[in-house]
């Protein structure tokens, strides 16, 4: 089983969504590989593929090559999961806040977060306070996860936090922000739980407030 | 030499007294200059090119950026854009989802809805002192817009024919961009090609998708006027296919050293560039700024034509101090003997 987890892995990282989807076919099929295995070479293939892109060998079409890679195998995979009483991670919410139309981080941001077995509710971009708001209410996730790119969207972040305490929602909720412009004094002015700027950090951080 | 003959000197290939400069000051930044929000500007473009002249005229450099005002280039191929406040404009859709939409772009009419008349009053403005670039997107920055950009780079493995058809079917509005923008009065066509950059793609890619309709295009719009071609952030590996795409000059930000950049693209073309726009433009000092200028101006004064510019738009929160620094540097540290 482990060697065909680790064909599905290189799939991953070579970006072969035809692959990737075959491959979970088979490990469906053979029934045998526990759904935190499975995640475990998921999450690790897009760990491989974000170290890729910070060392230059990947650019941005071969991080979404992979990204959709991941999408494919979990379309198939995601009933063997759910027939596995496989426990979630947890539940994330998240979206690119008001102002910001940058998708392609947060994307793949996703994928990734999928790979590690979340249940992700994406609520695209130029996401409106009001929008994350009806959300959490709707599906109380374990974590908000908002992408914000451009330097302007500042208020925006302060906005949703705001947001989240007169909602009285704010500690049922842990709050990780990321994108290009983030550094850790942004974060800790805008008062998020967590932030990162990239896939191996996004995971980490993610894994470390939901105490995995 | 007044700043028009010192900058139509460096294009026709001649030393000029001092190097021109000509800071990417565009829309996103020139409203402040007169105390108006964005949303305003873009949506007025008379507005927008007394924006664009006050701030030609406070800062004393040598050339203006023309902006066709919302409905910018985008806009002319039915993209949708919204701007608010002091906000950027943004294009808020597509209009190519799959290969079958390609036959809804048709060849766009710059001139429409007045389109063309900010350029054509920021020429009235400061066209007889300086010099007006206007500026258009290349085939490839079309083609990303119209698509989405994050679909666009997907189909660069799920369906390579896809980009090539769709590149291919926006060629025309590059090029009835740059004719009227050319018409309208403007000295010099900026290509913008940042999606090209080897800081979001790769060379090889750059190669096969981007270039050929990029060199394309150069050379139509060579015959209206001269071309600058844009591609920011890391361009370093495919200078010297830049250069043989027959532009006038290249525009290089700040993660190209200069000297390598004159190096790879040889001495036939000029460069424009580098000052970083967010972290020396934007969050540095004066003399942060002093100091990158005197170094630009080093590497790359002497050999082939130089403009000082910054690599790529100046952001909204920069303090004038900051440009003012970069055109006394710029001043100091370019003049050349005879
Ligand atoms: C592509 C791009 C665009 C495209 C976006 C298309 C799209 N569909 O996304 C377009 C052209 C539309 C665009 C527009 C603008 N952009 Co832009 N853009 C970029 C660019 C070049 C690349 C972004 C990208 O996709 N990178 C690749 C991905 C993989 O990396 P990433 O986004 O950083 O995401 C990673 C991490 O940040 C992290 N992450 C992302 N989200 C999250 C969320 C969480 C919770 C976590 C934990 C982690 C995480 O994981 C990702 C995976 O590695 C960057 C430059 C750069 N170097 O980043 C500028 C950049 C982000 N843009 C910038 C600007 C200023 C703009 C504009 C204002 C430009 C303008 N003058 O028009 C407009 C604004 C539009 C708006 N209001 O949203 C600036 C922001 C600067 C600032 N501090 O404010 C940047 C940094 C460029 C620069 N140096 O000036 N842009």
């Amino acid at each position: 089983m482990n060697e065909l987890l680790e064909r599905f892995k290189q799939a991953i990282i070579a970006g072969d969504a035809d692959a990737s989807a075959g491959l979970a076919e088979e490990i469906r099929a053979a029934a045998e590989a526990k759904p935190d295995d499975i995640f475990e070479y998921l999450s690790a293939a897009m760990d491989v593929v974000g170290g890729k892109y910070e060392t230059g060998e990947y650019f941005i079409p071969e991080m979404l090559r992979s990204a959709e890679a991941v999408e494919k195998a979990m379309a198939v995979l995601e009933p063997y999961m759910f027939e596995h009483k496989h426990e979630q991670s947890g539940v994330v919410v998240m979206g690119t806040v008001k102002g910001d139309i940058h998708n392609i981080g947060k994307n793949i941001i996703v994928s990734a977060l999928r790979a590690d077995g979340y249940e992700v509710h994406d609520l695209g971009v130029n996401v409106s306070t009001d929008k994350f708001i009806d959300k959490i209410r709707e599906v109380e996730p374990d974590l908000l996860m908002l992408s914000a790119f451009t330097t302007s969207t500042k208020p925006a972040l302060i906005d949703i936090i705001r947001r989240l305490e007169e909602e009285g929602l704010r500690d049922r909720v842990k709050v990780i922000s990321g994108g290009a412009s983030h550094s850790a004094e942004l974060a800790r002015e805008v008062g998020v739980d967590g932030f990162a700027s990239d896939v191996k950090s996004s995971l980490a951080v993610t894994r470390r407030l939901m105490g995995r | 030499m007044n700043s028009r003959e010192r900058v139509l000197a460096v294009l026709a290939g001649r030393t000029p007294d001092t190097v021109p400069i000509i800071p990417v000051l565009d829309g996103y930044y020139a409203p402040r200059v007169i105390d108006r929000p964005n949303d305003e500007c873009f949506l007025d473009g008379a507005c927008m090119a007394e924006a664009l002249a006050a701030a030609f005229d406070r800062f004393g450099y040598d050339g203006a950026l023309a902006e066709m005002g919302l409905g910018s280039e985008p806009n002319v191929l039915g993209c949708p854009v919204e701007v608010e406040g002091h906000d950027v404009p943004l294009v808020v859709g597509t209009v190519v989802d799959e290969p079958a939409d390609i036959d809804r772009i048709g060849v766009p009419d710059p001139w429409a809805d007045g389109k063309m008349e900010p350029v054509e009053r920021l020429v009235e403005l400061v066209g007889s002192r300086g010099v007006v670039l206007g500026s258009v997107r290349s085939p490839f920055e079309y083609a990303a817009t119209v698509r989405g950009l994050y679909e666009f780079m997907t189909d660069f493995y799920r369906d390579p024919r896809f980009v090539q058809e769709l590149i291919e079917a926006v060629k025309p509005a590059t090029v009835a961009v740059g004719r009227a923008l050319a018409a309208a009065g403007a000295d010099a066509i900026v290509l913008k090609d940042s999606f090209a950059s080897c800081s979001m793609i790769s060379p090889e890619h750059y190669l096969e998708f981007a270039w050929p309709a990029e060199a394309e295009a150069i050379g139509e719009l060579k015959s209206f006027a001269p071309v600058i071609l844009h591609i920011c952030r890391n361009s370093m590996p495919i200078l010297a296919e830049m250069a043989r795409t027959g532009a006038d000059a290249l525009e290089i930000d700040s993660p190209v050293d200069l000297a390598r950049a004159r190096e790879a693209a040889g001495s036939g073309v000029i460069l424009k560039g580098n000052i970083d726009a967010a972290e020396v433009i934007g969050k540095g000092t004066a003399a942060d700024v002093a100091a990158a200028v005197k170094e630009a101006m080093e590497a790359a004064r002497g050999a082939g034509g130089f403009i000082l510019s910054t690599g790529d738009s100046i952001p909204v929160f920069a303090p004038e101090e900051n440009i003012k620094a970069l055109v006394e540097a710029g001043r100091e540290y370019g003049k050349y003997e005879n």
